[in-house]
């Protein structure tokens, strides 16, 4: 555990130090300031297209940081020869792929933070304080965008076992793109009657393997306050279970590619 | 080797099902119930560039949508309509809660496309319609779309109003909705043949706008009670002098009512193919001031979902931007003046409106007095029992109701002037079983049906009197009946 | 006592591009007793990295047996007890000194910065260990991987070039801390191509050539096979002339006769035949053979062979290395 967690610890280090991540986060944390000037866009809609731009900011800057700070974990670790004298050490390759998991997830939360304390503030200031109240409710959406970037470095975690972090880049923000896809492509794939069954089965079972990261995506109520939901926490709960299970599936995954690999 | 792999295989695999199944049996559910968006972009997602779809799919749907609209409003200022449709579906598919575009979208869907002579495209309807299904049903806690679609029902349908009813009744459930707005749903309720209903909803909106008034008496509240209330005068008086009352009260052979004795409009026409696709239409109606309007539908004759001298409007549940263009369905007005009405329709320079690709065709005439002002109402009744026709009165057309519903066949070859019809042959002309050369019909018998009066219906028109011109009747002025529009004087010429 | 290091037959085989099998490792058999300091030699490219890599679980043999202390190459048991210094190591760059040494103790489960701070001392870098290793120079990065080496008081640790790229007193330094391992009962399994380090600090050698093991031994026996020279005063001609025998070579310089002859040879009868010519024997010098000599032995030949002579020669040794062959 002590090694885990040093582990974790030194990856948060590097990663926080990381230039390509700080542009990344800079150019994130501008938009976010920038953002009430683009409310000229719908005038009728300001505060609608303002959370959505906002919130999408931080999810595809997230997305961005989640899969470069992931990609390069390992390799890094290996072009660096840093694996040697910590693999020599009694680190059990599961714990460091782990350890390296829990860092990046650590250093993704602290960057998420700062862009979602920005966000706090840019709308405290546009609001000037009225309408605070439901402002509290803004910031579940960033938490579940967390969990979903959790899943989503532990997705990165496991290719980058076997890929190298270029084509990782693409294979990771592809499962992204599809895991997002998938749900409303089955949604309406699943409405469609003329489909014959085996069609249908198979695509109800790569639905069912699919991480479908559009399940995080709960945005919509906040930008559109009229929507009404009911049991939103469980909702919340089981998400969190639902990314648990697939760290754990794409984490023991790499914990068997990576055993086997030479480094 | 320090892992157990087939124990790590194992929890893999458990940990795989475990999610399927909180996905499958939870998630998803509750995620297609509150999260997704609900039409799906499918071939209409074609319409967005890749990046604008990478944006979409990122999170940034409204702001896309937002940029889209934009850019749709330009189209507009160029008349480009047919850019505009995919990015209403986009724009709807992104935002489902863009309620200006739906709005719009509906309004642009239903009445924009036309043919060279201003008639709109109506296959185009239904879709519109479900536009409006489809943006209800996706903010349903605001009035504006329910009121949307009864509008178009109301005013694009001008028919079958039990839906304005329907869309209005929603919309007034809501509680967004403007106090005026409300009032509307009457007027839907008169030509849905509900007087009552009507009735109670100006009870209902007068003391809604009397507390409103109370509470503060800014003009636009005094106005609104003032208007309220004097709507709710004129229609008991309606109401009375149509008969209705007597009616009810089982007393309506004994009274003198203005519906009575019901009165023969004396419908004849012509239909004369000039060229082709080029209709000369021609014709009698025996109601003297100009507003009469006569349907006239020509369509194929075996076309899926037709009615009389309609479309089946509420077929689709679905956005379709491009409806069957195989199917011709022209609609029109034929406007009376002078008891004649005569309309040249020209369909040849509008081909992919009017494909003409059915063998056989019908061209339909249609009268409903509930579609007419009030003041033909008022001799006609509310569902056309003050009407009458010596040939074409149809009370099967609209159940309940009594309307002048006739029709004429024609094949493709005397449309379209083909074959044994080619130009410098043959003319096809048809014409209704009572057609008698226009100038004919005399001018000069003239009922006086009765505007609303304080004192109570006059009696009978007067007959048998010289050719003169339509008279109107003073408009009378003062008492609790003064307030608002009143009805000119309406004459008719009997056969 | 069991043996520090064991391997079996142990084979490395990578594919080629072109489906060709490469052995890095062929057949390689080494025994490193506990205690000693072993010196593992080989040209460039010869499977040493590979071998050390093999016996720390990084990679994994594709036939053949490693033990390290007793247990599987890789053993996270043995790992506690033994420690290695990577060839031209690399730290996370943003550490100070004392944090990457943190860093490591922690990976053993130590919490113990006075330890720490001893260590660095002991590789002289006290002064040093709040500045990040990014500003270390590579001899000061070399002597924090000692340190970290040492964290744990292993029983064994791999050094890979624990000299390489370092200036003269580092080398030093470094070479009298090796010694120091072995007074400590450490076993140190040093790869390494400084020939003269080895010579002067193993115990027991092996020398890899392609991956095979060519000679592996101790020292002593390697070089075994030494000159002795004899050099007598008061001794004529004749008695020269009688000594000459296989490769027994004589020489006179001024009156005094140099004798030049193998180490295992009868050196007694020689000294007896001096003294009773009432001759005076001036000096016995044993000659031993040096490493340098046996490593071109076991390795150039082949090199030879093909036209490559990957390691410079002198002009003396060269036509030795190839007789033999």
């Amino acid at each position: 555990m002590n090694a885990i967690v040093s582990i974790a610890k030194t990856t948060v280090g590097e990663a926080i130090r990381r230039r390509v991540l700080l542009v990344i986060l800079l150019i994130g944390v501008l938009f976010l300031v920038v953002a009430p000037g683009l409310s000229v866009l719908t005038a009728r809609q300001s505060y609608t297209v303002l959370t959505s731009f906002t919130l999408g900011v931080i999810q595809l800057t997230s997305a961005v940081i989640a899969i470069v700070l992931t990609v390069y974990l390992i390799p890094n670790e290996i072009e660096r020869r840093t694996i040697y004298t910590i693999l020599s050490k009694p680190v059990q390759r599961w714990q460091f792929l782990v350890g390296k998991f829990l860092g990046a997830v650590a250093a993704l939360a602290l960057m998420m933070t700062l862009m979602t304390v920005t966000m706090g503030l840019v709308f405290m200031i546009m609001r000037q304080g009225s309408g605070m109240e439901a402002l509290g409710g803004l910031f579940r959406v960033p938490l579940m965008f967390f969990v979903q970037m959790s899943l989503l470095a532990a997705v990165a975690v496991f290719f980058s076992t076997f890929v190298s972090p270029i084509v990782n880049f693409f294979l990771s923000g592809g499962v992204y793109l599809v895991g997002t896809f998938f749900n409303p492509l089955f949604d309406t794939f699943s409405k469609n009657e003329n489909l014959p069954a085996i069609v249908k089965g198979s695509a109800t079972i790569i639905h069912m393997i699919v991480p479908n990261f559009a399940n995080f995506n709960v945005q919509n109520q906040v930008i559109n306050p009229g929507a009404v939901i009911t049991n939103e926490a469980t909702y919340y709960l089981q998400l969190v279970a639902y990314a648990v299970f697939y760290v754990l599936v794409f984490l023991i995954g790499g914990i068997l590619v990576f055993d086997r690999r030479e480094v | 080797m320090q892992v157990n792999r087939p124990k790590m295989v194992a929890g893999m695999v458990a940990c795989l099902a475990a999610a399927a199944v909180l996905h499958g049996t939870m998630i998803f559910p509750f995620w297609r119930k509150n999260y997704a968006v609900k039409q799906v972009a499918g071939e209409q997602a074609s319409g967005l560039s890749a990046d604008q779809l990478l944006f979409a799919l990122a999170g940034f749907r409204e702001l896309v949508a937002g940029i889209l609209w934009v850019r749709a409003d330009s189209f507009f200022d160029e008349g480009n309509y047919d850019a505009i449709l995919p990015i209403i579906r986009l724009v709807t598919w992104l935002d489902p809660h863009e309620i200006d575009v739906y709005a719009t979208g509906m309004w642009h869907i239903g009445y924009n496309f036309t043919d060279e002579e201003s008639r709109s495209d109506r296959r185009y309807i239904p879709s519109a319609l479900a536009l409006g299904k489809e943006g209800s049903a996706a903010n349903p806690n605001t009035y504006e779309l329910f009121f949307e679609t009864g509008w178009m029902w109301y005013h694009k349908v001008d028919d079958d109003y039990d839906q304005a009813v329907k869309w209005w009744e929603q919309a007034a459930k809501r509680d967004d909705i403007q106090p005026a707005r409300r009032n509307i749903l009457a007027s839907a309720y008169l030509r849905d043949g509900q007087p009552e209903k009507a009735l109670g909803l100006y009870y209902d909106l007068l003391s809604r706008a009397e507390s409103a008034f109370k509470k503060s008496d800014e003009f636009q509240n005094r106005q609104n009670r003032d208007t309220v209330e004097s709507n709710m005068d004129n229609l008991l008086v309606r109401m009375s002098q149509r008969g209705y009352f007597a009616q009810k009260a089982g007393h309506f052979d004994q009274g003198d009512y203005d519906t009575k004795p019901p009165f023969d409009v004396g419908f004849s026409a012509r239909v004369t193919v000039e060229e082709a696709a080029v209709l000369k239409i021609e014709g009698t109606w025996n109601v003297l001031p100009v507003g009469t309007r006569v349907r006239i539908v020509l369509r194929d004759k075996d076309m899926k979902g037709a009615k009389y001298a309609e479309m089946d409007w509420d077929a689709s549940n679905a956005v379709n931007l491009d409806p069957d263009k195989e199917v011709t369905f022209m609609q029109d007005q034929l406007f009376v003046k002078n008891q004649q009405f005569t309309k040249r329709i020209d369909m040849s320079r509008d081909r992919t409106m009017y494909p003409f690709r059915s063998n056989d065709y019908v061209v339909e005439f249609y009268y409903n007095p509930r579609s007419a002002p009030a003041h033909i109402q008022d001799k006609f009744g509310f569902s056309g029992e003050g009407m009458t026709d010596q040939n074409f009165l149809n009370e099967e057309a609209r159940p309940g109701q009594r309307v002048v519903y006739t029709k004429l066949e024609f094949t493709k070859d005397e449309l379209l002037r083909k074959g044994r019809y080619a130009v410098g042959k043959e003319i096809p002309d048809k014409q209704t079983v009572n057609f008698k050369p226009l100038g004919a019909a005399s001018k000069s018998d003239v009922i006086q049906v009765p505007g609303l009066r304080a004192e109570g219906p006059r009696t009978g028109p007067p007959t048998g009197a010289p050719a003169q011109k339509p008279k109107r009747l003073p408009i009378p002025g003062g008492g609790a009946m003064g307030r608002g529009p009143v009805a000119p004087g309406v004459q008719m010429n009997p056969k | 006592m069991s043996l520090a290091i064991e391997t079996r037959n142990l084979f490395k085989t990578y594919k080629s591009r072109g489906g060709q099998s490469i052995n890095v490792v062929h057949d390689l058999n080494l025994q490193v007793e506990r205690g000693e300091i072993f010196g593992f030699l080989g040209p460039n490219g010869a499977g040493k990295t590979t071998t050390i890599k093999i016996l720390l679980g990084i990679i994994y043999q594709t036939t053949g047996e490693a033990f390290v202390l007793d247990k599987e190459a890789g053993d996270i048991e043995a790992h506690r007890k033994l420690s290695y210094l990577p060839e031209k190591p690399y730290y996370y760059e943003h550490m100070t000194g004392l944090e990457i040494m943190e860093f490591y103790a922690s990976l053993f489960g130590i919490k113990d910065r006075a330890l720490c701070e001893r260590l660095l001392e002991r590789v002289n870098l006290a002064n040093d260990k709040n500045r990040a290793i990014s500003q270390y120079s590579k001899g000061m990065q070399q002597r924090v991987g000692l340190a970290q080496s040492l964290l744990n008081e292993p029983e064994l640790i791999f050094l890979d070039e624990p000299t390489g790229g370092l200036d003269p007193i580092a080398h030093i330094e470094v070479r009298d801390l090796i010694l120091q391992f072995r007074e400590e009962g450490k076993t140190v399994f040093i790869s390494s191509h400084e020939l003269s380090d080895v010579e002067r600090i193993c115990d027991r050698v092996a020398i890899i050539n392609k991956g095979e093991v060519v000679q592996q031994g101790s020292l002593d026996q390697l070089l075994a096979g030494g000159r002795l020279e004899v050099t007598a005063s008061g001794v004529d001609q004749g008695f020269a002339d009688a000594l000459k025998k296989d490769d027994y070579v004589v020489s006179f310089s001024g009156d005094r006769l140099i004798l030049d002859m193998p180490d295992d040879g009868d050196v007694n009868s020689v000294l007896e035949g001096v003294l009773a010519k009432k001759g005076t024997v001036v000096s016995v010098v044993p000659r031993r053979k040096r490493l340098e000599d046996l490593f071109l032995e076991s390795v150039a030949s082949d090199n030879v062979a093909k036209g490559r002579r990957l390691f410079k020669m002198t002009d003396k040794d060269a036509p030795q290395a190839e007789e033999k062959a």
